[in-house]
């Protein structure tokens, strides 16, 4: 118990320094750049799981599921509502999943 | 609550659930690996609340059921959450106004979903409204995602074995980080960051301690940094 409690302080502290102290500052030249985070961030996170869904790059995996994210990007852009894009992608990816499934039986 | 305060609250709830939604087979298969460890199960659901950020809390439970002394556990968590500094740095300054008991509460729901949607919020065009507006997003969002983790781990702690497997879902989270990720990409330095900070995330995947996140995200802000520096002329 105590060493989640401990934890939970960490990661509190991590989240807030920059929230919430007037003294601790990002230095002033790294200011420009902070627009960058979300991208380089997110794109860490996402990228990972197009290209390895299930763990593994691999031709039978990372090529449907690169498909479905292009395709989903696709149609957010058409309707820059996520949830269409969420869908398109997760029913494309299905669907490919589904034809290569019935060509290997 | 002014009109556009209560629409504000409303799509921080939607645009969350549709997150929470994403989350289920993580959440689930989180709390189904917690249990398996043979922690005490109220301590794998209340690392929920205490740390809301499931993959340090897969570890920090894993170690424990190891033995694992708690100097390992913290440090563990510290490195895997390192990244919820950048999240507070890159917000800071669409939190200015907000009062300090705000910008503490605000700290506490700052995970990677809540990172996600605010950051989308506040950068797309016109921002994300009034003070009042951009509180109401927050945390509506931010509160929802943090129930909605809870009980996803919950179940998933005393229901993790009787759960389907031939329903593949786990193409759901990176994909909706994808597109919240588009929206942010306004200009090349943005698509260099995003590009090479996935790639390198990739490459550095096997690391310990999900450190390759951490290492895709330092490596897309420095080619970002560059590309921004070239092209605005001020190389420094």
């Amino acid at each position: 118990m105590i060493a989640l409690l401990l934890s939970g302080l960490v990661t509190y502290l991590e989240r807030a320094v920059f929230l919430i102290s007037k003294r601790v500052r990002p230095p002033k030249r790294v200011l420009r750049y902070l627009p960058l985070v979300g991208p380089a961030v997110l794109g860490a996170i996402a990228v990972p799981g197009i290209l390895a869904p299930r763990g593994e790059v691999s031709l039978l995996e990372t090529v449907p599921a690169v498909i479905a994210a292009v395709l989903g990007a696709l149609a957010w852009r058409f309707t820059t509502q996520v949830v269409v894009g969420l869908v398109v992608g997760l029913g494309v990816w299905w669907g490919l999943l589904f034809g290569l499934a019935q060509l290997n039986a | 609550m002014t009109p556009e305060t209560q629409a504000a609250v409303r799509a921080g709830l939607r645009d969350s659930l549709l997150i929470v939604l994403g989350y289920i087979p993580f959440g689930l298969a989180a709390g189904a690996a917690m249990a398996q460890t043979g922690v005490d199960p109220a301590l794998s659901i209340l690392s929920s609340p205490i740390l809301f950020a499931g993959a340090s809390q897969l570890v920090a439970i894993q170690l424990l059921g190891t033995g694992a002394g708690v100097a390992l556990i913290v440090f563990s968590v510290a490195i895997i959450n390192a990244r919820h500094l950048l999240y507070s740095a890159s917000l800071e300054p669409h939190l200015a106004d907000w009062s300090r008991g705000q910008r503490m509460g605000a700290a506490f729901l700052l995970s990677d979903p809540v990172y996600a949607l605010a950051i989308s919020r506040f950068e797309r065009e016109g921002g994300a409204g009034s003070r009042g507006a951009a509180l109401g997003y927050y945390f509506a969002a931010g509160l929802t995602g943090f129930v909605g983790w809870a009980a996803l781990v919950a179940a998933g702690v005393y229901l993790g074995a009787f759960i389907p497997t031939w329903v593949p879902l786990e193409l759901a989270i990176p994909l909706t980080f994808l597109l919240l990720l588009l929206p942010l990409i306004k200009d090349r330095a943005g698509l260099v960051a995003a590009a090479v900070g996935g790639l390198a995330a990739t490459i550095a995947h096997p690391l310990p301690f999900g450190a390759g996140l951490m290492v895709g995200a330092v490596a897309g802000l420095v080619a970002g940094a560059i590309v921004l520096a070239r092209t605005t002329g001020e190389a420094e």
